[in-house]
């Protein structure tokens, strides 16, 4: 469940970011508090609470007093649109540059794109 | 040390040492150790058998004499200081009980001793690690004597607790419990937990910062979220990966054929993508195979030394 | 993987970090609990002594009735004479020095365990060794009287009115008892601490040495020819007065028994 190589607490903020994608924690409900991350997860606290604090200061989440932690309204959408930059940076560039490196041209690219889209 | 007492004093930290020296006749157990743990954090003491562990805990909790080094533990010396010491909670492997007990009487008299004791949460815990209390200690399997330890550290919720070794004998279901049960308490009722065990990878999650300590010299003292990702295995071609190592400190090598697998420190992205384009796999290194790396690297620096 | 949401089942009602402060240690309290720490299996405190006892007490009187259908007129009357140099409650007293033992080897490598200091658990110990001894004294002062009472068991036996305890008022027996006692005791509590800091090795030179001494302490009354002082002045002090003298070696034991254990290191 746990990467090795990468951070915990990013890890932590990025499954949370799914969950919310994917709609199982809708915006303005609560999310489960640091400690029950960290007991689910079966990791320290405070790097829970590291992952947690990222997502507050994005925005994503906010903190009620002596309550707990929520959803932001609109934070699916941002998180959407965030993730479709990084989508473009971190596939579709590199997508392009590798196609120009074999000689696709971006015609045969979309027909290639399509076809795998339909296939799949 | 007269220029840096007067900033440690002032510190929060829990536990300050500063050049900690002892022997054992000609055996140097501890060899200038210097550290801080910081209040409300789970540090790891790691290293392998005999690197000095047991002996740091020791001295910290005034069981043991400093050969020479300044100590402190809550602000103060601990030796003979009912201030300190009863703020603490030190569970070795190697406690021992008198001849007498059973486990029962155990756990009526710790919670003479310790402000904290959470009799219900002992309660719990016994039934959790199907503790017999009314058998003679010196009766127990290794596993439950352990358990009798476990149950001591986490009940006492003394602001500072040390573990030493504390599940040896515990099956993996056993051991499991601990780490949850541990978890859930640090988190309600945080406290200064150091958590020492050669079972490295199942406790580095648990874990805020990290102590390793090799023959006697402390080697690693850092974050443990710093700590992950600080080494990669590159595996490849021998020539190709030997090309991308070139000028990176090995931190291990190993190959078979005309593959080669080497640990190196820490990857940026750019480095990372190079590494792909060169055609070399690269894999996370885990906690436990760092220290090891690590230990191996000293070992054989200092047999070329010496 | 989404995480249950189970917010609502957690209360935290008791829930706070640990009060790092919360060093405040009432001395007294924790020698006291150190003493407790002596006390806290019952078997070993009260059973195990009252049958060693029940077990000799048993043993004396088969001998009393073998005696007793066995030799007649003033032989009898001879043979009971001897039990009052019967050395049998001898074993309690042994008892006591198994408790100082095992105090400073067992229970001490426990005390640290539970973050006492050492002070505080030779203070503790001590003090419990103090009570043990008053309250085993007393009992014994107690069955002295009942075996004057019952005319020695019925038989004429004794065993505890022999002539070392001497058959003087009650705070006289108590006294003998106690003060013999807690010198056991603190024997037991100086050996044990010598084994705690230096092993077997620390023992045997510590046993040499008091042999040494000891045979000094022959040699010398051998070669003044004061063994028949000696002797007077044993029946001169009497029993208590024999017993008082004991209070010295006692007090040392325990001085002792502090400043060693007070750099002893428990090892696993």
């Amino acid at each position: 469940m746990i990467d090795e190589g990468k951070p915990i607490f990013l890890q932590i903020a990025e499954q949370i970011e799914n969950d919310i994608i994917a709609g199982s924690i809708a915006e303005e409900s609560q999310v489960p508090s640091t400690n029950e991350f960290a007991a689910f997860y079966r990791i320290n606290p405070a790097t829970a609470g590291k992952g947690v604090n990222r997502l507050v200061d994005d925005g994503i989440l906010y903190k009620k007093r002596g309550i707990g932690m929520f959803v932001a309204e609109g934070a699916r959408a941002r998180l959407v649109d965030a993730r479709r930059t990084r989508f473009r940076d971190e596939f579709i560039r590199p997508l392009i540059a590798e196609a120009a490196k074999l000689g696709i041209d971006p015609d045969q690219l979309t027909e290639m794109i399509s076809t795998e889209g339909v296939s799949a | 040390m007269t220029s840096s007492s007067p900033s440690s004093t002032a510190s929060s930290a829990v536990v300050s040492v500063h050049g900690l020296t002892k022997r054992f006749g000609k055996v140097t157990a501890v060899d200038n150790a210097s550290f801080e743990i910081q209040p409300n954090t789970i540090t790891g003491l790691l290293g392998r058998n005999g690197a000095g562990k047991t002996t740091i805990m020791q001295v910290l909790t005034g069981q043991d004499f400093a050969t020479s080094g300044d100590v402190r533990v809550f602000g103060e010396h601990p030796t003979e200081n009912a201030r300190v010491l009863s703020r603490i909670s030190f569970i070795k492997e190697s406690q021992r009980y008198p001849d007498d007990f059973q486990p029962k009487h155990v756990f009526q008299s710790a919670p003479w001793f310790f402000e904290n004791w959470d009799a219900d949460f002992a309660a719990q815990l016994v039934e959790e690690f199907r503790l017999p209390v009314n058998r003679r200690i010196k009766k127990l399997s290794r596993g439950q004597l352990s358990a009798v330890g476990v149950i001591v550290g986490l009940a006492s919720r003394a602001p500072l607790t040390f573990f030493d070794e504390p599940y040896l004998g515990l099956d993996a279901v056993a051991r499991q419990l601990f780490y949850d049960r541990l978890l859930a308490d640090f988190a309600e009722h945080p406290r200064t937990v150091v958590l020492s065990t050669h079972l490295i990878d199942e406790v580095s999650q648990l874990l805020e910062h990290v102590l390793v300590i090799d023959q006697g010299t402390l080697i690693i003292d850092e974050p443990a979220e710093t700590l992950r990702g600080s080494a990669t295995t590159v595996v490849g071609t021998r020539t190709a990966v030997d090309a991308f190592v070139a000028g990176r400190d090995v931190l291990h090598r190993d190959g078979i054929g005309g593959l080669a697998s080497v640990t190196v420190g820490r990857l940026d992205a750019d480095e990372r993508r190079e590494a792909a384009q060169a055609g070399l796999e690269l894999s996370p290194v885990s906690l436990q195979q760092l220290i090891v790396r690590k230990t191996n690297l000293t070992e054989k620096e200092f047999e070329t030394q010496s | 993987m989404t995480i249950p949401s189970t917010t609502s089942s957690q209360t935290p009602t008791t829930s706070g970090p640990v009060p790092a402060s919360a060093g405040n240690p009432h001395p007294m309290n924790r020698i006291w609990n150190a003493a407790r720490l002596n006390f806290i299996n019952k078997w070993t405190v009260y059973w195990i002594p009252l049958m060693i006892l029940g077990f000799i007490w048993l043993i004396n009187m088969a001998i009393w009735w073998i005696i007793d259908a066995n030799v007649s007129g003033s032989d009898r009357q001879d043979a009971f004479q001897g039990t009052q140099w019967s050395g049998a409650s001898f074993y309690v007293f042994v008892y006591l020095l198994v408790i100082g033992v095992q105090s400073m080897n067992m229970t001490f490598a426990y005390a640290l365990g539970l973050s006492l200091t050492r002070r505080e658990f030779y203070l503790g110990s001590s003090l419990a060794f103090g009570v043990l001894s008053v309250a085993y004294g007393g009992v014994l002062t107690l069955l002295s009287y009942v075996e004057e009472w019952t005319n020695g068991w019925g038989f004429g036996g004794h065993m505890f009115t022999s002539v070392y305890f001497g058959a003087g008022p009650v705070w006289q027996r108590l006294f003998v008892f106690t003060a013999a006692m807690l010198f056991f005791a603190f024997i037991g509590a100086v050996s044990g601490s010598i084994f705690m800091r230096w092993r077997t090795n620390g023992l045997l030179i510590a046993g040499a040495i008091t042999m040494l001494l000891v045979l000094g302490a022959i040699a010398l009354v051998t070669f003044t020819q004061s063994w028949p002082l000696v002797g007077e002045w044993f029946v001169a002090s009497g029993p208590h007065g024999v017993v008082a003298w004991t209070l010295i070696p006692t007090a040392l034991a325990a001085i002792a028994g502090y400043f060693i254990l007070s750099r002893a290191t428990p090892k696993g």
